[in-house]
């Protein structure tokens, strides 16, 4: 008993940014980017890649990494003979519109400064403005490798605990208003994701999270997966990321309710 | 060993040579495997590890099927190796004697067509009722984006009846967090009788996908086999190409990497031990363990910036000098950890509400662990003393001093003590590996590699042991990647240490294997 006392009062509060800054951004990878100055075109980093993001824009003359099918493995990074291609450490990355996504049009703009803690606090406001109290969310593997499942669990350990902000995760898709749902849509889990899309009330929001929900990430050609849970139900927002940070997952969850 | 096998199946064994040192291949006749296999598992104790089905048609116009057995003691692998004529697409079965295999010859079933003669139950293991008779993906005319149509196959479960005796389904989609699968309880009152699980539902295709795809791009693939082992599965990955491509690794990386395999281990445990707490409602010590996790994967984080391990590994070594300049906040933070764990681990041994449950829960006997071949913590703590680390030594654990603790009874207690154990060990070998690490070369480059050579890749991941068959064909692509996962071993044996506990231990019981779905299901 002393003992347990003795760890709660040296540990009260771990969630990040509570009471002041704590997390550090400055190791995360975040997203490749091709700087298009000191690109020549050569289509080197395009072969390498494993999962197929980068391709030739013709109408725009450069190549593009398609941030949806993109498994930030740096593979690029190391391909480019002239260092054309660099990590960015941007990990919000979610958007409403797929095509976004694909347009690459990522250079430093207000998504930077994005802090954590000021994401959770709005969350919160809008969540009381949508839902009146809280937002209860159901997680669905439809095929994911299992990273993308740890991360949304991550959601509730005490670094993230995004409870706090009002989120809280269900057991039954009937009562949720939310469904997040990672992997690539795979064969034998359709019918059990289209039933739980069925299962849950309107109005309701679907995120896709995780390059395999969004695409189909690097399992997108097999006989067993889809492009992108889109092919079987409608997709709110894109979380790209293989895996996603839990941040970025809860970033997407608040531009999510922004569409309501 | 060999001369032994051959003096007795003289005139069944049609040659034999060794392979990367230590793989002892026999090609044999089809119609005397089962003496040959039973021979081998009955008289000389070896377990069955691996088996699976190659299309060689291309090569030699036929299919073969390779049985894989583990000579533990000397670090060997013992492989057979038959043939199949296309025309007769039949093998015997030695499920009657070899229980472990009975799952791998329903999946050679399902996925190349290949059909075990004598099986106690033949049903599909990897393919649900949707999917069509007569279509079998590994097959190397079957086109890899050929989806077909949706079909209404019936495959029933196994019937328990009697007075009382009631079924509870459970899934696909949990109440959890968790990968999908779906439970068949058969139940009288509270006691499971049977317990059937259904899984494959997340079965993505990986080996057919990988087939044709360079050398270098599988390795992403193998990372993306199971989320939380990604590290152990593309080590064993590049283990296996390594030995095709007589590489040897330059030391720094090798300590690195088991910097990289431990701490992918201790995340792991810290999770399952959490799990283990909150699936018994002791939530004070399932946020002390989950906070542990988050400190440990705060030292991945710095250590490369991944929480996920990913993209460290690279064929011939590792990508970056990943541990350069931080060894000394590595180190502090994991003492930090060790510390903290040994508090709660005092903490949470001295609540005796909590052991009472957890003990006596979900035993798995050492008979039946050794029967289906249970790895990891779960034949650890069964009495199966087998540890890849210590048995088939890769990288430099042979250099390290490392104890692999193991238990008798195989309740719930002893695989949650097991892996209490193995999180010091893990973190007294980072400590050791980050103070012993030489400097110099980081990694060594791949030269092409002679098509058709082929290399098993074993490494111990957080949930045991873990094999990987590489065979390389034209221009450095990959020509068959069989993956064989700890859960894949693990699942029967969970079935089995389920029955006579009451349903509301099956979460505990579950989150003591904790088994991937993903990495059974591929």
């Amino acid at each position: 008993m002393f003992d347990k006392t003795k760890k709660i009062l040296k540990y009260p509060r771990l969630t990040q940014d509570s009471p002041k800054r704590e997390a550090n951004f400055d190791h995360y990878l975040g997203n490749p980017f091709i700087d298009t100055s000191a690109c020549d075109m050569c289509g080197e980093c395009a072969s390498d890649c494993p999962s197929n993001a980068i391709f030739n824009d013709e109408a725009k003359g450069r190549l593009d990494i398609r941030y949806d099918q993109c498994i930030y493995c740096m593979q690029c990074v190391d391909s480019c003979r002239l260092n054309a291609i660099n990590t960015m450490k941007r990990i919000f990355l979610a958007e409403k519109d797929k095509d976004m996504l694909r347009m690459s049009a990522y250079s430093a703009d207000e998504k930077d400064t994005v802090e954590w803690e000021q994401l959770g606090k709005k969350l919160h406001t809008e969540i009381k403005s949508v839902f009146g109290r809280s937002l209860n969310i159901r997680e669905v593997d439809s095929g994911s490798c299992n990273g993308c499942d740890y991360e949304i669990n991550a959601l509730n350990n005490p670094f993230i605990d995004v409870e706090r902000f009002g989120v809280s995760f269900v057991a039954s898709p009937r009562h949720a208003d939310m469904l997040l749902v990672t992997g690539a849509a795979v064969r034998n889990m359709e019918q059990a994701l289209l039933k739980t899309y069925n299962a849950t009330p309107d109005p309701k929001l679907v995120v896709a999270v995780g390059a395999c929900a969004c695409s189909g990430g690097i399992f997108r050609d097999s006989y067993a997966t889809r492009k992108g849970i889109e092919e079987i139900i409608p997709v709110d927002v894109y979380v790209p990321g293989c895996p996603p940070r839990p941040q970025a997952i809860v970033y997407g969850i608040l531009k999510a309710i922004g569409r309501l | 060993m060999i001369r032994n096998l051959i003096s007795v199946f003289n005139n069944s064994i049609f040659s034999s040579e060794i392979k990367n040192e230590n793989e002892l291949y026999f090609e044999i006749d089809t119609d005397k495997v089962r003496e040959i296999c039973s021979y081998i598992h009955k008289s000389k104790d070896l377990p069955l590890v691996s088996m699976f089905a190659s299309d060689e048609r291309d090569l030699n116009g036929k299919y073969a099927i390779f049985y894989v057995f583990a000579e533990r003691q000397q670090a060997n692998l013992l492989i057979l190796k038959t043939t199949i004529d296309p025309n007769r697409m039949e093998i015997p079965s030695i499920s009657e004697t070899i229980p472990a295999a009975a799952s791998y010859e329903r999946e050679i079933k399902d996925l190349f067509g290949i059909h075990p003669i004598g099986h106690p139950e033949p049903k599909r293991l990897v393919f649900h009722s949707n999917w069509p008779e007569g279509k079998h993906p590994l097959r190397k005319d079957y086109k890899l984006n050929e989806r077909p149509k949706i079909a209404k196959e019936i495959i029933d479960f196994k019937r328990i009846e009697g007075k009382g005796v009631y079924e509870i389904p459970v899934g696909p989609v949990h109440a959890g967090i968790i990968e999908p699968g779906h439970f068949r309880f058969s139940v009288a009152g509270e006691p499971i009788i049977n317990l059937e699980a259904q899984l494959y539902f997340v079965h993505k295709g990986i080996e057919k996908l990988s087939e044709g795809k360079s050398i270098e791009n599988c390795l992403y693939i193998s990372e993306r086999i199971s989320g939380d082992e990604t590290f152990a599965n593309s080590l064993c990955y590049c283990q296996a190409i390594e030995k095709i491509a007589k590489v040897k690794v330059p030391l720094r990386a090798q300590y690195t990497r088991i910097v990289f395999a431990e701490l992918e281990r201790l995340i792991s445990h810290l999770g399952d031990l959490g799990g283990i707490c909150l699936d018994t409602a002791y939530l004070f010590a399932a946020f002390h363990f989950r906070t542990l996790r988050g400190w440990a994967y705060l030292v991945a984080d710095e250590l490369c910036g991944m929480r996920f391990l990913r993209s460290i590994n690279k064929l011939g070594g590792i990508r970056k000098d990943f541990v350069s300049g931080k060894e000394k906040s590595i180190i502090k933070q994991l003492r930090k950890i060790r510390d903290e764990l040994d508090d709660t681990a005092k903490i949470i041994r001295s609540n005796s509400m909590f052991i009472d449950r957890v003990e006596n829960t979900g035993v798995l006997t050492t008979r039946t662990a050794r029967d289906l071949n249970a790895v990891g913590p779960g034949g650890r703590a069964s009495g199966i003393n087998h540890d890849v680390r210590k048995d088939f030594p890769y990288l430099v654990y042979d250099l390290l001093e490392f104890k692999v603790p193991y238990y008798q009874y195989g309740d719930v207690n002893c695989r949650m003590n097991v892996k209490l154990e193995e999180c010091f060990e893990s973190i007294d070998l980072i400590i050791k590996a980050i103070e012993l690490m030489p400097a110099g070369k980081i990694s060594e480059t791949i030269p092409t590699l002679e098509p058709y050579s082929s290399a098993f890749g074993i490494t111990e991941s957080a949930r045991g042991e873990n094999i990987h068959f590489v065979m390389v064909g034209e221009n450095n692509s990959v020509f068959r990647y069989k993956i064989r996962t700890p859960s894949f071993c693990n699942w029967p044996a969970l079935c089995q240490a389920v029955r006579g506990n009451i349903v509301p231990d099956f979460p505990l019981i579950n989150k003591s294997f904790n088994l991937s779905y993903a990495g059974n299901d591929l």
